[in-house]
């Protein structure tokens, strides 16, 4: 038998009672009226609470600094090297086309021998472009470092500081542009956290003016924020701003895709609460919801999804779930900066699930999807892909 | 950031762990009398959760689940060669501890232990000062004989207590 769920509601009634009781001999508190525990045991629990041993105890313990350790466990636990210590392997492994599992209709082996000429696709990098006040325009990559009074960039992620900053000024933003190949992490000055994805332009100003609503606007592609809350800034909303949405946040974690060659913008929120309006419309996100905006039909679809598949991307994996092989192209191809031809478009319809480490190679990743047949072959020129 | 329904993400996770951890420490003390064992077996049951992806119903049961866990790795731990090593005696009562009822006994009385204390710690100092005696079985007299107010102050403050706590002593009429 096994009691282990009854432990908090015996613990709550028995602390409401202890505190309510007027005096020692009256009210019998509900424990003792309890059948739960034997009379024995009930006197000395009781005993065991007034005499505060226990409370000692508890006070001894630093939980803010345990958590702490804690935090460092789970992060590292967490981490891409660690699932994925078997490297391309596991990679391979774990990339399954749904018509090989499902159907089962590509059962004929094929030998096609790949053709590659020349392979320049690069596995993609930290790197971009920061466009400043009078648009000159700073190349930030490894080995770079850039640093002013109120920003600091060692070519990898760049921090804007509020505390060195004293005199904030209106209207003056600064651009910073992700090419294809490239990612970067970037703090804005009020502690908003951005992971920006290849093929994306965030603009955002220098300084916010402490109280006003804080506005950033993602040009074009895809980033996820992890915005410093509201109560942090005298209640100052956060708003991100994009050609066809506008999406008011309190303070919360979500991800925003809204690609120029996409004629859809998926905005996924993780944690917290956000308010999507366009033109003519507003809809409110709760956790583990996507919105998908139309721009053709200007409709607006929610649907529940696995966060993780959608934000991963940040933590150095890309993770895909029944994702049709043109999809998971489209994403490859900004993240390697390759041009991708298809000349069968039937084959890049078969849905995937599948997970790769963005530190694999592009061949590792080819190999894998050629391993399940649903491609006959590929051909690699210079930094074009072409699928058979 | 975490996937999935009902998955935590590192800021419930934050939440959770300081609902429980000093208990669940204090708790894991009375099985190995060592306060630092007790700190890692209880986060190791920590990670553990997090990284298998548990999740659960409502807070009894991750309550229950956490209580029963770090209960299972002491007990596993005080049967283990490794303390029979490091421990010069064996231990004398361990079938005693292996019963359901020091196990729920010692959870329930450290876990009323934490509530009482999170209870009481939103109340003003001296509210917190008279409840505090008065579950020590001290009498309203004798409360204001231990801080030096007057009988009347003494009940008032136990009025204010009542007040603050209406919602959390709410607990004894539902069921």
């Amino acid at each position: 038998m096994d009691n282990s769920n009854k432990i908090k509601l015996l613990s709550k009634k028995l602390a409401a009672s202890l505190i309510k009781k007027e005096a020692s001999n009256e009210a019998p508190s509900d424990i003792e009226n309890s059948e739960f525990f034997d009379k024995k045991t009930k006197a000395q629990m009781l005993s065991n609470i007034k005499e505060g041993e226990r409370l000692k105890l508890l006070k001894q313990i630093d939980t803010e600094k345990d958590w702490e350790i804690l935090k460092g466990k789970l992060q590292g636990s967490r981490k891409p090297t660690r699932y994925w210590t078997y490297g391309v392997a596991a990679s391979v492994a774990l990339l399954i086309s749904i018509a090989f599992v499902f159907n089962k209709t590509n059962q004929d082996q094929n030998f096609d021998v790949p053709i590659i000429v020349n392979n320049n696709i690069e596995i993609g990098t930290d790197k971009a472009t920061l466009t400043l006040e009078d648009g000159s325009n700073i190349t930030l990559e490894k080995g770079t470092a850039y640093q002013t009074a109120h920003v600091n960039s060692n070519g990898e992620e760049i921090i804007y500081d509020a505390t060195n900053n004293q005199q904030p000024v209106t209207n003056n933003y600064n651009i910073l542009t992700i090419p294809r190949g490239g990612q970067f992490y970037i703090v804005l000055s009020d502690g908003t956290k951005v992971w920006l994805n290849s093929e994306s332009q965030l603009k955002y100003p220098v300084a916010f003016n402490d109280g006003e609503t804080r506005q950033v606007e993602l040009v074009y592609g895809e980033a996820y924020f992890d915005v410093s809350p509201s109560t942090a800034h005298k209640g100052a909303k956060f708003k991100v701003f994009n050609q066809s949405q506008e999406v008011e946040v309190l303070g919360t974690e979500f991800n925003i895709k809204a690609y120029k060659d996409e004629t859809n913008i998926y905005t996924t929120l993780v944690e917290g609460k956000v308010a999507i309006s366009t033109a003519d419309k507003n809809q409110i996100l709760i956790p583990n919801q996507q919105s998908n905006l139309n721009l053709e039909t200007n409709s607006i679809e929610i649907t529940t999804v696995d966060v993780y598949n959608e934000t991963t991307w940040i933590d150095g994996i890309f993770s895909f779930e029944n994702k049709p092989l043109k999809e998971i192209l489209k994403v490859l191809s900004r993240w390697y900066d390759m041009d991708v031809i298809i000349e069968n478009r039937v084959q890049t319809e078969e849905r995937f699930i599948g997970t790769f480490n963005k530190s694999n190679s592009i061949e590792d990743i080819l190999i894998a999807i050629k391993s399940t047949n649903v491609i006959n072959s590929y051909e690699i020129n210079d930094k074009t892909l072409t699928i058979k | 950031m975490r996937g999935g329904d009902n998955q935590f993400t590192l800021k419930s996770y934050k939440k959770l762990f300081e609902s429980l951890y000093p208990q669940l420490c204090v708790f894991a003390y009375k099985y190995l009398n060592d306060l630092e064992i007790s700190k890692d077996f209880v986060q190791e049951v920590f990670v553990k959760v997090w990284e298998d992806k548990i999740t659960f119903q409502n807070e009894n049961h991750a309550t229950g689940f956490y209580y029963k866990a770090v209960k299972n790795k002491c007990l596993n731990y005080l049967k283990s060669k490794q303390y029979k090593v490091t421990e010069r005696y064996e231990l004398a009562n361990l079938e005693a501890y292996e019963t359901e009822e020091f196990y729920m006994s010692e959870a329930v009385v450290i876990e009323t232990t934490a509530v009482i204390d999170k209870a009481i710690s939103k109340l003003p100092e001296k509210a917190a000062q008279v409840i505090r005696l008065s579950i020590e079985d001290y009498t309203n007299n004798q409360i204001a004989d231990e801080l030096s107010i007057s009988i009347n102050t003494v009940k008032d403050h136990k009025k204010v207590a009542y007040r603050k706590l209406r919602g959390f002593l709410s607990f004894l009429t539902v069921k």
